[in-house]
């Protein structure tokens, strides 16, 4: 544990914690009953995740006619429920893997609820791709196994396919990264279990999960480079998934769906939007579990830049779109994009132009940032925003493209909103179980950062004008 | 032999061992220790018996295994034939010659039946007409229709045949006044039957009621011709046509005959660049209206003066005597007209759609004087159908009312839906009885149903016009206790014989042997043949009228200076549906009207400029429902939803008729409404014009109405390639000319086309291998009318789900195959002034007057599919014959495919139609799915599915050819869509047979593939729509000042702008 202090950084924990403090504030909410306040959320959560449940299994008992697609229109909230999770989960990822390797120590109070959100944003994502197939049943046709069926392969030509690999990739990697940095902290919980002689599944779960973690160098050393390897198999996965997930699109021939800026236009996105995601859940945990010393207007500011940098490229990413459509002379898609921006579909565009790339720009003021009412609004902002944006490229882009005798409108139903705000449901309910039940920030890496000894010393030492002796 | 002889079991036996004598009475020597073998408690205590737990042990293991037996899936058993039939070969089809007839239409078809179930109707190649109608095709449902009556019934229970016959012929012979009501009888045999039966009782009477009447044309033609008929009208020899207000591409008269001989005209090639025109003068917007070369907008009460305003011009120029003239507000471009009519002598056509004698003369006085009677009007050979009388039908409601009928037999009419008279006296007949096969508006009203059978259960024979007759033979047996209607007549009038050999004595009399050796020999030829064509039909004789012409002629101009239109006139026409005699099929009720391409519902049409004007919507959209409005005519009041229709005459509605039944059957119950009260009796016969309409301004209501195509224009898109013929003779290319580049330096440079700039394609490897067969596709534009008739047969052949209304209206229809219907727009991106997004919103707008194209868009067979590449699984996949393959069972239904084709052709299943109680229409009921095509599969829920060119039919025609050791010939094989058109707009057939008429088809200048520029090189492609309405001066002078003709030259093609084009 490094003591070095930078002498021109602030201190990235506040209230001088020590190393003590830090274990006390991060296992109290899991070792004592959950709050008024958790149930409250939890209950919410539980009431969407019912409904979810049940507008998916009438979807799967009756078919997709329950949803508001048609015949020109064959995607519509489903992949973009889809794609929004899937850039949600972005922000986990590069905040975990990206700034480790960059050495950004800030990103450790912030990595572990962001590596679950990583996790359970993709579970959600997943469950649109299983739910919005014709036959679900036979959801695991696109995966290439051995089979049955003769020599039948799956098309290696399919972006589709593609993104089978990418999320699954994606998703076992993340869940490995997330679940190894976890093991010292579950050590904690069954060491603090036996000492505190707390309830018998306490003991027995978290001796189970930490997987006989013993805390010797060995331990440590092997920790560490686990880290690095898998931070560095995730990085290019920041970038190949979002990448792949655009190629459903841009390599189709659709108008507003085939253009080559998809992959850089739609990782930017994907940041952005997960960043948002973030500071909305860490806004609420931070306050919720009175974590304010470990997650501090520092990180918020710093994610502000985040979000502020990346919806900017989005917004030049919207204005380039524009102007290849001109530029190119190609009449359908010139006419996809004022379609786009003044068609039936307006609405759609205007609001994600609104919440994606005007809100963001209020960060260029410090105050803003520093502000955590504002950066809460931006943060909802910017998730309503990106939701948009992928309404308005896939909705927009299929329901009036080349022949105008199939151009269409999609209307939801109350199934389609209803597996959409389910989801929503599902998410939370998996993060407030995480929240009560796993540590939600990676104490034992935390502990690398503390100045509390040094603060100590310097406090100290202008106290009583010494150094202060060793006791 | 003494029996000393001492048979044992055992030695206990011999023994004679008393204990086992006493147990030998018991079945088990020692009792079955059941409670040792069942106690689970292994203490041995063998008297505890099975205790509470064993017990539920037991049960539970009982259960279970009873309940998992019954899991297994239902065993349905497939029974072969113990003898089989000779003529019947599992899984190959039998072909039957028959006919079809229900009083409207007639048709000579082949009936297609499997394994005994008859499943489609194909055109007979013997008869003239090279097509079938929609709603002959969607007929053979009507065979399975479960709204059918299974029995007779007396007072809607069932009654023995025998039972009802008693009863009947006895209060039969206690009648004085027997009337008969049928359609028109075109059946030698049946008229036979009914004189048989009018000899028994000699009071009876027959009426031919028809549902929609012509009677005015029989009437016109019986004042100028003496003889009371439907003359035969031969557009294939017309080079002008003018139509006033008849639907003769659509649904006037015979349409099958008229669209095909019509279409023989409009195939301009560069050897023979030629062909007819087209000039209509309508209200609304019909199909011939839509397929015109020129299109007046004309009020109904006008059509008179149109017609009267012609004659006139024509007597000036030949220097005859005119008429009382009627001001039509069309006197130059009549003027015009008729000095191309007097141009074209005998080579044109005046036809009138109006039920109005007096119209009816003056046409007949126009054809007559163009010398088109006795050459493009065949008096002579005359069509047999709709001879059904007005005035007679009238005078049979007024005896009904009073009383003085007491016995009625109805057949094949259902008066009381098409007549609120009728309905209202068939009360007061004492002896009613109707040979519905269902209980309808009328059936319903009369105590005895006698059900008649299904045509295809059936015999019968047709005289439709001089010179042709038909058989119709049965192809099933008798699906329920019914008897067809002949065979009731001749019980009825206590005849020994048959209604078959009624037919069988008729023949032989009319024909004897034919030259065919014996009677029995032509008997068993014309049966196989379907249809007997008497050569020579008797010449033509009338070319002239009669005597007493031109009085007549004077006094109908007279009375047309009379007609005077009020603030609204209405136009009652009929749509896909015909009368609404097939009201209760789902084919029917959802093949999209070809104009509106509404589904599921009538409605008022009506000029969308005027509906703004009163504030009614006008908004197409899936949750966007239509104004409902009332119109009150003759006193009826009626509530209807109002459909925009682009092109109806300003202060016109139009409203269809055959909706709005009530006893049809689940599926036609309270479809649309009734229009038929607005029908009225005057001038003698039926009119379905009201020149005197009092419409509601306001919105009453709002009400769904579904339609498949929710956008109208073309948006300046280059989809429909099209030219003037004028331009076609300068160069057949027109319309398919390459884009040119303007380089910086002002030179230009032809566009390279799509293919030519391929990154994959090389001189060496220009694409894929069809080392077998290319198969391909030519849609004609210019031969298409648009009449639907291909969409009906590829969902019978193919078993497309109906889907219902609710469905179509979110856009979900399954139709494989579509027509897209284009209006024109006055605005474009170069000429509009709005800006560029002001311009696309006029582009959306359709013109006042536009002119109309139809496009029919399958699947195309691209080979270089963009559905085929994005697909996970390879469930869709190219054939090395070219095909587009859908595999249904390897889909997952990413719906990936269908998001990526740019012609939306993919049609996804969004639910299981085959088990869903909500679509109850086709494949749901076991009646109902026997009409499924055995050959094509049953799509699951959650698939893709889409045209496969009839994969069935190729595959079909490739064995057969194979069993006969040689290459399929061209034109083997058809499409069903092909087979299905009258005029033959669709060419299918093999690329790599170099001779084929698709390779010339594609082959040919007018070819073009749509969406040429996405390079997906589809197999299927389009010929250019050429119309004729350039170069004439009488279109020049429309426009301009009269005197001027020497400038309309150069203004033609300033006239033509305004016209066309939308490119």
């Amino acid at each position: 544990m490094s003591h070095y202090e930078s002498p021109l950084r602030k201190p990235l924990i506040l209230q001088d914690k020590t190393l003590h403090d830090i274990t006390e504030d991060i296992c109290r909410p899991i070792e004592q009953k959950p709050t008024k306040l958790w149930y409250a959320a939890f209950t919410v959560a539980a009431v969407c995740l019912a409904w979810w449940i049940a507008c998916v299994s009438y979807t799967l008992g009756t078919g997709l006619g329950t949803w508001g697609t048609n015949k020109t229109i064959g995607w519509a909230w489903d992949i973009t429920n889809f794609v929004w999770w899937v850039g949600i989960g972005h922000a986990g990822t590069l905040i975990s893997a990206v700034l480790l390797l960059f050495r950004q120590k800030w990103r450790l109070s912030i990595n572990r609820s962001a590596e679950a959100m990583t996790i359970f944003a993709v579970i959600c994502a997943a469950s649109f791709i299983v739910s919005h197939m014709g036959r679900p049943w036979v959801a695991y046709w696109p995966l290439p196994l051995p089979n049955q069926f003769g020599s039948l392969w799956v098309n290696f030509n399919s972006a589709l396919v593609w993104d089978v690999f990418a999320i699954s990739t994606y998703f076992s990697v993340s869940l490995v990264f997330w679940y190894t940095g976890l093991i010292p902290d579950f050590a904690v919980l069954r060491d603090r279990a036996i000492a505190k002689n707390l309830a018998p599944w306490r003991k027995s779960f978290y001796s189970t999960v930490s997987f006989g973690w013993m805390g010797t160098a060995k331990n440590w050393q092997r920790f560490e480079e686990v880290s690095l390897v898998l931070a560095g198999l995730s990085t290019p996965l920041v970038l190949s998934v979002h990448t792949i997930v655009s190629m459903d699109f841009a390599t189709s021939i659709i108008p507003g769906w085939h253009t080559t800026i998809f992959p850089p236009y739609f990782v930017a996105g994907a940041i952005f939007s997960g960043f948002a995601m973030v500071q909305t859940l860490l806004i609420i945990t931070r306050k919720i579990l009175n974590l304010e010393a470990y997650i501090t207007i520092y990180h918020i500011d710093m994610m502000n830049r985040v979000i502020m940098i990346t919806g900017s490229i989005v917004g030049c990413a919207y204005i380039t779109e524009f102007f290849i459509a001109w530029y190119s002379g190609v009449e359908y898609e010139s006419y996809c994009f004022v379609n786009r921006a003044t068609g039936a579909y307006w609405w759609a565009y205007w609001s994600m132009m609104t919440c994606n790339v005007f809100s963001p720009q209020i960060f260029w003021s410090k105050k803003a940032r520093t502000s955590v009412a504002l950066t809460f609004v931006v943060s909802i902002f910017v998730n309503i925003g990106m939701w948009f944006e992928r309404y308005v490229i896939i909705v927009s882009s299929l329901h009036r493209d080349f022949l105008p005798s199939s151009w269409s409108m999609h209307h939801p139903t109350f199934t389609e909103v209803g597996i959409f705000i389910g989801s929503l449901g599902l998410f939370f309910v998996l993060f407030l179980l995480f929240a009560k039940f796993f540590p939600v920030i990676a104490m034992s890496e935390l502990k690398t950062i503390v100045k509390s000894s040094s603060t100590q010393a310097k406090k100290h030492q202008k106290e009583h004008g010494e150094l202060a002796s060793s006791h | 032999m003494s029996n000393n002889k001492k048979y044992w079991k055992s030695i206990e036996d011999l023994q004679d061992n008393p204990e086992f004598i006493k147990k030998q009475m018991n079945e088990f020597a020692e009792p079955i220790p059941f409670e040792a073998l069942t106690n689970a408690d292994a203490k041995g205590d063998d008297t505890s018996g099975t205790n509470r737990r064993d017990f539920l042990k037991y049960m539970g293991f009982s259960v279970t295994a009873a309940s998992l037996a019954a899991c297994e899936t239902p065993v349905r058993n497939v029974i072969p034939y113990v003898n089989k039939p000779e003529e019947v070969t599992p899984g190959v089809a039998s072909y039957y010659a028959s006919s079809y007839y229900d009083g409207n239409e007639f048709a000579s078809i082949l009936v297609k039946t499997r394994e005994g179930r008859p499943i489609k109707f194909e055109y007979n190649e013997k008869g003239s007409v090279k097509g079938i109608s929609s709603r002959v095709q969607a007929s053979v449902l009507s065979l399975y229709d479960s709204a059918r009556l299974r029995f007779a019934t007396k007072n809607n229970s069932e009654i023995a045949w025998d039972k009802a016959d008693a009863e009947v012929t006895a209060k039969l012979a206690k009648s004085t006044n027997i009337r008969i009501v049928t359609n028109t009888i075109i059946s030698p045999s049946t008229k036979a039957v009914v004189a048989e039966f009018t000899a028994k009782y000699p009071s009876t009477k027959h009426v031919a009621n028809d549902a929609i009447s012509y009677n005015a044309i029989v009437k016109a033609n019986e004042f100028c011709f003496g003889k009371a008929v439907i003359p035969a009208y031969k557009f294939d020899q017309a080079q002008l046509v003018i139509s006033v207000g008849a639907d003769f591409l659509g649904t006037w008269l015979d349409v099958p005959n008229y669209s095909g001989a019509y279409a023989k005209n409009r195939k301009p090639t560069k050897e023979n660049p030629n062909m007819s025109k087209l000039v209509s003068f309508e209200a609304i917007m019909s199909l011939t209206g839509a397929n015109a070369d020129y299109r007046f907008q004309t009020k109904p009460s006008q059509y008179g003066a149109v017609l009267v305003t012609l004659y006139n011009e024509i007597a000036k120029l030949q220097g005859t005597p005119a008429l009382t003239a009627s001001v039509s507000e069309y006197a130059k471009e009549i003027a015009a007209l008729a000095k191309e009519l007097v141009a074209a002598k005998g080579k044109s056509l005046v036809i009138c759609g109006a039920n109005d004698v007096n119209l009816q003369k003056i046409v007949n006085g126009i054809n007559v004087n163009l010398g088109n009677v006795g050459a493009t009007v065949d008096v002579d050979n005359h069509s047999n159908l709709f001879q059904g009388d007005d005035a007679a039908f009238e005078a049979l409601i007024a005896e009904m009312a009073s009383g003085k009928v007491d016995a009625i037999i109805i057949n094949g009419a259902n008066p009381a839906y098409t007549n609120k008279a009728f309905a209202a006296a068939l009360p007061k007949v004492g002896l009613r009885i109707s040979t519905a096969d269902r209980a309808d508006e009328t059936a319903s009203l009369c105590e005895y149903i006698m059900p008649d059978s299904n045509f295809l259960e059936s015999w019968n024979d047709f005289n439709p016009a001089v010179g042709v007759y038909a058989l119709q033979q049965p192809t099933i047996q008798a699906l329920g206790k019914t008897r067809q209607f002949q065979d009731t007549l001749l019980k009825l009038a206590g005849a020994t014989k048959n209604y078959y050999s009624t037919i069988q004595s008729t023949w032989e009399t009319t024909f004897g042997a034919n030259g065919e050796g014996s009677v029995t020999a032509f008997w068993n030829k014309a049966l196989h043949d379907g249809l007997v064509l008497l050569t020579p039909p008797s010449g033509v004789t009338t070319s002239s009228c009669g005597a007493n012409c031109g009085a007549g002629l004077s006094e109908a101009a007279t009375k047309i200076a009379g007609y005077k239109g009020g603030a609204w006139e209405l136009v009652m026409y009929q749509k896909n549906m015909g009368t609404g005699t097939l009201a209760n099929n789902p084919w029917l009720q959802e093949l999209p009207d070809p104009i509106s391409k509404v589904c599921w519902d009538n409605y008022i049409t009506m000029s969308p400029v005027q509906m703004k004007e009163m504030g009614l919507t006008t908004l197409l959209e899936q949750e966007s429902k239509m104004s409902v409005i009332e119109i009150s005519v003759n006193g009826v009041a009626m509530k209807v939803p109002v459909f925009p229709s682009p092109g109806q005459k300003a202060n016109t509605i139009g409203l269809a008729l055959g909706y709005g039944r009530t006893l049809a059957g689940k599926v036609g119950n309270n479809v649309g409404v009734n229009g038929y009260p607005a029908v009225k009796f005057e001038n003698g016969n039926y009119s379905y014009l009201n020149i005197n309409t009092i419409v509601g301004t306001k919105e009453i209501d709002k009400a769904i109405v579904a339609t498949t195509q929710t956008h109208q224009t073309l948006m300046g898109r280059h989809i429909i390639h099209e030219a003037s013929l004028a331009e076609f003779k300068k160069d057949p290319k027109a319309g398919n000319e390459r884009e040119f580049l303007v380089l910086k330096d002002g030179k230009t440079v032809e566009h390279k086309t799509a293919q030519e700039m391929d990154l994959w394609a090389t001189p060496s490897i220009p694409g894929h291998e069809r080392p077998n067969h290319f198969w391909n596709m030519s849609l004609d534009l210019n031969s298409c009318t648009g009449c639907g008739d291909c969409v009906t047969a590829c969902n019978v052949e193919n078993n497309i789900a109906v889907v219902g209304k609710d469905e179509i209206r979110r856009g979900r229809e399954m139709h494989w195959l579509r027509i897209d219907r284009y209006y024109s727009s006055d605005s474009s991106q170069e000429t509009g002034k709005a800006g560029m997004i002001g311009n696309y919103l006029d582009m959306e707008i359709a013109s006042a007057n536009p002119s109309v194209v139809f496009q029919p868009v399958m699947c195309q067979h691209c080979n270089h599919a963009p559905c085929e590449n994005v697909c996970p699984v390879l469930a869709t996949t190219h054939s090395s014959e070219g095909l587009n393959q859908m595999t249904y069972n390897r889909c997952v239904g990413t719906r990936y495919c269908a998001n990526n084709c740019p012609y939306k052709v993919r049609r996804f299943n969004w639910f299981r139609y085959t088990e869903n109680e909500k679509f109850d229409y086709t494949m749901l009921g076991e009646v109902e799915r026997m009409v499924l095509n055995p050959d094509v599969t049953v799509r699951t829920r959650g698939v893709i599915e889409k045209c496969s060119m009839c994969v069935q039919r190729i595959q079909e025609g490739k064995l057969k050819a194979k069993k006969e050791s040689r290459r399929p010939v061209d034109g083997e094989i058809k499409t069903a869509c092909q087979q299905a058109c009258s005029t033959g707009a669709i060419i299918f057939g093999d690329n790599n047979d170099t001779t084929s008429a698709v390779t010339k088809a594609k082959a040919d200048d007018r070819m073009y593939h749509l969406l040429e520029e996405l390079n997906v090189q589809p197999s299927v492609f389009y010929q250019t729509k050429i119309r004729n309405n350039e170069g004439t001066k009488f279109f020049a002078e429309a426009h301009h000042e009269a005197g001027h003709e020497a400038h309309a030259e150069g203004h033609a093609t300033e006239a033509h702008a305004t016209t066309e084009h939308h490119n």
